[in-house]
């Protein structure tokens, strides 16, 4: 059956890919819509999920293979839901796009990013890197074209579309609306690491050599700045002794009043991509609680029993520098025993947590006091991160009974409408 | 195995949250206040374990845990807590009642901390001195107007000298209490005095402490100008007792420079820790009526002090003998319950740093690679 309006999903992460997938696949047209040049989110800059210690890669590139052979989905990158009005089964949707400068009949020669003269950080990378202002958001990009960073090139600069043996490079495009009439919306907006600078004390931001664990997912990614190097920033020596603070902002009214519920896995993950990689370092992991329910006690088991991996209660509270060298004092209670321990890092990564980005969402959406998505007017579903801190696994669950939700949703207004 | 029965005080928990540690529960052990307060030994962390020994209702084991007394309540646990469990606020409680729970006796302890007894305390010094006034005989009338005709020097300071006594015998009572809970034998901790005394005289913890350096130098300043003003008030005592002395002093005499001098001190201390507890949010919640109780009196005390002073040389009858009568209300009151208000911390708190070893730096660091890192237990020996 094809009856009925589209459904709108909000975000190309994992959850918003899926929940497009899932719907298009039950006979629903879909329209997906993603802030960033490429769909991925968050998942694409991971180097390995938990438990299983697997790349994302397989799994994205099933994902972009079945919206490339679907008909009735459609793509909008680099745009944002700018109004929404309307109630259930009969919405209007205004979207804004603004322009990639690079039409389909890109080839990925790279003949741009080679002629282009300007730089830009690189957000894939959480500016740990730079790229052209023509460039490939990262290697197996969807949709497969370069893009433009227009503000960062150089004024009245046309070098890209002079390159360009295929014409692919169109300097004219400008932002556009869309307004699109659809039946549901599905909300996948994901998350963003907490700001880690804003904790005192850590000394992020102000210490080169203590990272959070996003940018500890893009050392260890073979796509990533280092090239899969695990390596301290300051002096790109390969870290001896790395320690991971538990709960960088999360379980702390001051900051992240709820449990991110990722970071406990994640870490345990991040001490094994170390250990893998520099066989003689040791590991200390300091937490409140390592939380790993389910099935992920096996795996806290598995890297808890590594004699270089070390599990201290207590939280961290301070960590120190000593400038000369870069090398960090990590300061904290080793709550068993009851005294206060002092240990020596190399690198410290913070395990920041998840923050919902439901800021720009519409009216009709409620949001909870943590800023978490949650059931709002009929036909509008929330999905993913945006609505809990939630795995992988959870989020691409969660996002198919969004689907059905939204699904139902327009098979009603087909049969009253 | 060292095993050790629980056996929790539910009445204690709830004295503890009524005494200002309302927020106890809240805490979940993750030991940020341990590690964020400066003056937490490096083998004996605080406020984390008494946290959680208080969520227990040990009320034993805490009333003579040294920590409460070394505890200088910067607030830096309290502001850095995640969950708002103000540990700082409660090791102030627990401050509280160690020392009602070692009143002597104890009857009083409840009193001074019961905000709804405030009007009894004052009443009975206004009513001791009403008696006086009353019924003690009076000398002649002097050609100039002195404080020695509202009250003859002779009841005034057997008063004093009797309050002070009681004071005295009620400090010892609840310190050998307090030792006894500590169960150390004295001459350790009379070893201890002289470097714990010298800590004192130059308020070296609160240098160490985050505290900001306002209360640091306030506290000095209430402190030796109190100590100073006490020492003035018995020489002087003594002194006319003896009949060496006659008051009011001449201006010149020393004595009368040194109390203007210590009057002065205390008063600009007592104001700064008052701005401090009530510019600044955060002390201003920490703040009981315990607290306020303290410093409202002793603030008082020495500004009657300083206000009489002055009406007496402007020879304002009317003026002079109330703000005298209100002075003495107030310096009696002090004095009196000094064992049971907050005031005892200057007892309690000496006793508490000479039990336990002098403040040392933060240990150096350890490196993971000196053990398995299984082995941080390791690290401590």
């Amino acid at each position: 059956m094809t009856a009925g309006k589209p459904i709108l999903v909000l975000g190309g992460g994992i959850a918003g890919m899926t929940a497009a997938i899932e719907a298009a696949e039950a006979g629903c047209e879909v329209v997906l819509i993603e802030k960033a040049p490429y769909l991925g989110g968050r998942v694409a800059r991971t180097h390995l999920y938990f438990p299983k210690l697997c790349p994302p890669a397989c799994g994205l590139e099933v994902n972009f293979k079945r919206l490339r052979n679907s008909s009735r989905i459609k793509i909008l990158t680099q745009a944002e839901l700018v109004e929404l009005s309307g109630s259930a089964g009969d919405y209007a949707a205004t979207v804004k796009i603004a322009p990639r400068y690079v039409t389909s009949a890109c080839t990925m020669c790279g003949a741009c990013a080679d002629l282009c003269p300007a730089q830009r950080p690189d957000e894939f990378n959480y500016g740990l890197s730079k790229t052209k202002a023509a460039y490939l958001p990262f290697a197996m990009a969807f949709p497969d074209t370069y893009v433009i960073d227009r503000p960062s090139c150089k004024e009245a600069c046309t070098a890209c579309a002079d390159a360009c043996k295929y014409g692919a490079v169109d300097l004219s495009q400008t932002e556009r609306r869309e307004t699109l009439q659809v039946a549901a919306v599905v909300a996948a907006t994901g998350w963003a690491p907490y700001d880690a600078a804003r904790i005192d004390g850590l000394g992020y931001g102000r210490f080169k050599n203590v990272i959070t664990n996003a940018i500890m997912e893009r050392l260890a990614a073979p796509n990533g700045p280092t090239g899969g190097k695990i390596v301290r920033p300051s002096d790109g020596k390969a870290p001896r002794e790395v320690v991971f603070v538990q709960c960088a902002g999360s379980r702390d009214e001051n900051h992240l009043p709820y449990c991110s519920t990722v970071c406990c896995a994640a870490s345990l993950k991040q001490a094994a991509y170390v250990r893998a990689q520099h066989p003689d370092s040791k590991v200390a992991i300091f937490y409140i609680d390592v939380r790993t329910s389910g099935r992920l006690e096996d795996f806290y088991a598995s890297v808890a029993a590594d004699p270089n991996i070390g599990l201290i209660k207590g939280k961290v509270a301070k960590v120190e520098e000593d400038a000369a060298t870069g090398d960090l004092v990590v300061r904290a209670e080793d709550v068993l025993h009851g005294k206060q321990i002092a240990l020596h890092a190399d690198l410290v990564v913070l395990a920041t947590g998840i923050v919902p980005q439901t800021q720009g969402l519409p009216a009709g959406f409620t949001v909870d006091d943590y800023g978490f998505v949650g059931n709002g007017k009929a036909g509008l579903y929330p999905a993913g991160c945006a609505r809990r801190p939630e795995e992988v696994s959870a989020s691409v669950e969660d996002a198919t009974g969004a689907a059905l939700r939204a699904f139902q949703c327009v098979v009603r207004s087909a049969h009253h409408g | 195995m060292n095993a050790q029965l629980i056996q929790p005080d539910v009445s204690f928990i709830r004295e503890v949250r009524a005494a200002g540690g309302s927020d106890l529960k809240k805490c979940f052990q993750c030991a940020t206040c341990s590690v964020v307060c400066d003056l937490s030994p490096d083998d004996a962390p605080f406020p984390r374990k008494q946290m959680i020994a208080a969520q227990w209702g040990l009320k034993d084991q805490l009333l003579c845990d040294p920590a409460i007394w070394l505890c200088h309540n910067c607030g830096s646990c309290t502001t850095q807590c995640p969950r708002g469990a103000r540990p700082g606020d409660v090791m102030a409680a627990l401050r509280q009642l160690a020392i009602r729970n070692f009143a002597f006796p104890g009857f009083m302890g409840r009193l001074v901390a019961n905000p709804k007894a405030l009007p009894v305390l004052f009443l009975v010094p206004a009513l001791v001195l009403l008696a006086i006034i009353l019924w003690v005989p009076k000398g002649p009338a002097t050609p100039e107007l002195e404080f020695a005709n509202l009250f003859p020097v002779v009841a005034v300071e057997a008063l004093f000298f009797t309050v002070s006594t009681l004071a005295a015998i009620a400090f010892l009572v609840g310190v050998i209490r307090y030792l006894k809970a500590l169960r150390m034998c004295c001459p350790g901790i009379l070893l201890n005095f002289p470097p714990v005394s010298a800590e004192i005289v130059t308020h070296e913890r609160f240098a160490q402490c985050n505290t900001n350096q306002g209360v640091r130098w306030g506290h000095f300043l209430v402190l030796w100008g109190f100590l100073g003003l006490a020492s003035v008030g018995t020489t002087i005592g003594i002194g006319t007792m003896a009949g060496i002395l006659r008051t009011p002093l001449p201006w010149g005499s020393a004595l009368k420079i040194l109390a203007n001098v210590c009057a002065a001190g205390v008063l600009t201390g007592a104001v700064i820790l008052i701005r401090e507890r009530t510019v600044n949010q955060a002390r201003r919640a920490a703040s009981t009526y315990f607290d306020w109780l303290f410093l409202g009196t002793l603030t008082a005390v020495v500004f009657t002090g300083i206000l009489l002073q002055f009406f007496r040389l402007a020879q304002v009858a009317y003026l002079m003998y109330p703000v005298y009568f209100v002075h003495l209300v107030l310096t009696l009151a002090l004095l009196l319950y000094a064992p049971y208000s907050k005031f005892a911390h200057l007892a309690y708190r000496t006793v508490a740093m000479a039990s336990t070893e002098p403040w040392k730096p933060k240990r150096k660091p350890r490196r993971l690679s000196e053990q398995g890192a299984k082995h941080c237990v390791d690290f401590y020996s």
